[in-house]
């Protein structure tokens, strides 16, 4: 019993965390057909906005704030500046977002001295329940992965602005006919996509410690859940996210890790074959 | 001796290969400048000797590789300051090798083939050491000195080790953590070659002193969630954990070790690389107690060692630091043995300075003397037992003289 409630708790943990560095990725794959593999890199600019906030003395949530919003606009610059012009080729679009990843994550390599850096929890220590021991942190982690995920659902299915970002994925043109500013809606699409990335980098860096390399790992596993839960919705990404994240934290419990590693990614593509346009696809179409 | 090119024909009128020659070696001269192929650097010195170091200025280990260079620096200049070797000074050749196998093959054949130096010191991983060996030793034929703890084995002739070995980092560390632990270990490892060949070694001598290994477990090097090992660690009541995941999994690792309540139930974590740059990979409670074993730590008690590290730290203030675990102090020990193995041969052929390094030995350098074992390439030195206390290495035992690296 103890097992289970510690064994489901790590698998929960880490799933919140894939939950939200995918939705970001997958918001911006689906909304405008671009992979965008600066992603990682975004996820290490929010961790480095908590790393600065915290070595200039102020308290590390007042940088996990601040995060989603410094990396929003930092999104928002790139899509304004760059991005844009590559919609039309989204081959292009992606080599010019590997770049970009590329140029961030050896300057913050650079910034940092290529070194480990620890960044504290906000809340220190465990909760004990019977003999098992839950951490404090990644407790906050699985509420705030939940508050997104409803929070964007709503959001997207809810508001008239949900309306007006799916007519302006499903039907660019006769969105713009109807008078709706897509070039707009996909500036404000790459921001918000940037901004859950540096959420989900401020919230991890005290559990995975600040490095150049951060987002690397997630980014490869986060690509593997969009493909998994399939492009083109919101709650398909954050499903295949989920399901990775378990398969990941939950295969090496039984088996070797290293093949575990590798099963992963064996698994993801045996279902990408049978469902090939995502786990959701049955209900969508 | 600068040759002029040859542009002006005594008799015959300007062809235009003569010129197209002469505008070609020009403009190569200009681009290139001195040290490149086409200005041989010892043009405007006598007859300097050549030091070539190959380590990994750029890339995820670009702090370690920046140290051995700095290191390097540090000591030849310090050489040439008292008059250089065997009256000759000592000229620098510093390639990256930019944590990258195949960019490094390239860069060091620029070192053998275009700078011909007469010694390479660096590389930093095994890996890195697999890769330029046969470049500078096989094919070059140069005599090549690798500085970093490693996991032994290493027996090609021509190739000397300044690093601790298995043996000096398990063979007075294990018992003392049998002593300070207790006796059942479980060796949660990274999966290539360093953490593979230490274990073997680890679970003789662990097995020898009476202890057990629990588990021996491999992970991906970039693994980063590690609930399950944690979970085996706490469920079959493990004493001593001997770590040798690197980063980045290590620090999750020995946060969720120290969440699920591992050394406040007595457990002891250590860690053979643990050195002054690890130390901020973690918060200090979270690895409070992890001992480590090496040939060098800031706080040893070594007059030499201190004047050592307060020389370099005026140097080189900043993040690139002066440890043990980045291979900076075997660099240091192999450029001294180095030194004195020239100056013993009174020559810089590789058969001659190979044979006097064979048996060399320097009285000073980081954590004290050191002396080639003759006919084994490797390095006797003193080792250290430091354990972890408020975010600093305190030392608490010393090994009594100097320990055998068992090689070869």
């Amino acid at each position: 019993m103890e097992n289970i409630v510690s064994v489901g708790f790590d698998l929960a943990s880490f799933s919140a965390i894939m939950v939200l560095m995918v939705t970001g990725l997958g918001v911006i794959a689906s909304m405008m057909g671009v992979f965008n593999f600066a992603h990682g890199e975004f996820l290490l600019l929010g961790a480095y906005t908590v790393y600065l906030t915290h070595s200039h003395g102020y308290p590390v949530w007042a940088g996990m704030v601040a995060a989603p919003f410094a990396v929003a606009l930092v999104g928002l610059a790139l899509e304004r500046g760059v991005i844009r012009f590559f919609y039309a080729e989204p081959v292009v679009a992606m080599l010019g977002t590997y770049a970009i990843g590329l140029v961030i994550r050896e300057s913050v390599r650079g910034l940092i001295g290529g070194l480990y850096h620890s960044v504290p929890d906000p809340l220190i220590g465990s909760f004990t329940v019977g003999s098992v021991q839950l951490s404090r942190w990644r407790c906050v982690i699985i509420l705030v992965a939940a508050v997104v995920l409803v929070g964007f659902w709503s959001l997207l299915t809810r508001t008239g602005l949900g309306l007006t970002i799916r007519a302006a994925l499903e039907n660019p043109a006769l969105a713009r006919a109807s008078g709706i500013s897509t070039n707009r809606v996909y500036a404000l699409t790459f921001a918000v996509g940037a901004g859950l990335a540096g959420l989900a980098g401020g919230l991890m860096v005290p559990i995975f410690s600040m490095f150049a390399d951060l987002g690397v790992r997630f980014l490869i596993q986060g690509f593997l859940a969009v493909l998994l839960g399939g492009i083109g919705s919101f709650e398909g990404p954050a499903l295949g996210a989920a399901v990775v994240g378990v398969l990941s934290a939950g295969l090496p419990w039984v088996l070797s890790p290293v093949l575990a590693d590798v099963l992963v990614f064996v698994i993801a593509i045996v279902i990408v074959k049978f469902r090939p346009a995502g786990l959701l696809s049955t209900e969508r179409s | 001796m600068h040759r002029e090119p040859d542009l002006a024909p005594s008799t015959t009128s300007l062809t235009r290969r003569s010129l197209l020659t002469g505008a070609a070696w020009a403009a190569g001269a200009v681009a290139l400048g001195r040290g490149s192929f086409v200005v041989p650097p010892a043009w405007g010195q006598s007859n300097p000797i050549k030091v070539g170091i190959a380590t990994d200025l750029t890339g995820p280990i670009g702090f370690a590789g920046k140290a051995n260079a700095n290191v390097a620096t540090m000591v030849t200049n310090d050489i040439n300051a008292k008059g250089g070797v065997l009256g000759r000074s000592l000229q620098l050749f510093i390639e990256d090798t930019a944590s990258n196998e195949s960019v490094a093959v390239n860069n060091v054949r620029k070192l053998i083939q275009r700078d011909r130096v007469d010694v390479v010191f660096g590389g930093i991983t095994s890996s890195m050491r697999n890769a330029i060996k046969d470049v500078i030793v096989t094919r070059g034929r140069t005599l090549y000195i690798y500085p970093q703890l490693y996991e032994g084995q290493e027996c090609t002739p021509y190739i000397f080790c300044t690093g601790p070995t298995p043996a000096q980092q398990c063979d007075e560390f294990i018992p003392w953590l049998i002593k300070n632990g207790g006796k059942r270990f479980a060796l949660p490892s990274a999966n290539y070659v360093w953490p593979k060949l230490l274990n073997q070694y680890a679970r003789k001598v662990i097995q020898a002193n009476g202890g057990e290994v629990v588990f021996e477990e491999y992970y991906p090097l970039d693994q980063v969630e590690y609930s399950a090992t944690v979970n085996k660690i706490m469920t079959n009541n493990v004493n001593v954990v001997f770590n040798t995941v690197i980063p980045p999994g290590v620090g999750p690792f020995i946060k969720q070790l120290y969440e699920a309540g591992f050394t406040k139930r007595g457990g002891r974590l250590s860690c053979v690389y643990y050195d002054e740059n690890t130390l901020n990979i973690n918060a200090a409670h979270e690895f409070e107690g992890l001992a480590s074993c090496l040939d060098y730590f800031r706080t040893i008690n070594d007059p030499f060692s201190a004047k050592l590290q307060a020389d370099y730290d005026k140097l080189y203030p900043g993040t690139v630091l002066f440890t043990a675990g980045s291979a900076a102090t075997g660099m240091y020990r192999g450029l001294k043995l180095w030194e004195t193995a020239v100056n013993r041969a009174k020559k810089v052929d590789r058969e001659s300075v190979a044979t006097a390094l064979d048996r060399a030995r320097i009285e000073q350098g980081p954590g004290g003397p050191a002396e080639m074992v003759p006919g084994k390439r490797h390095c006797k030195m003193n080792m250290y037992i430091a354990v972890a206390k408020n975010g600093n290495y305190e030392v608490v035992t010393q090994s009594k003289g100097l320990v055998d690296p068992k090689e070869c």
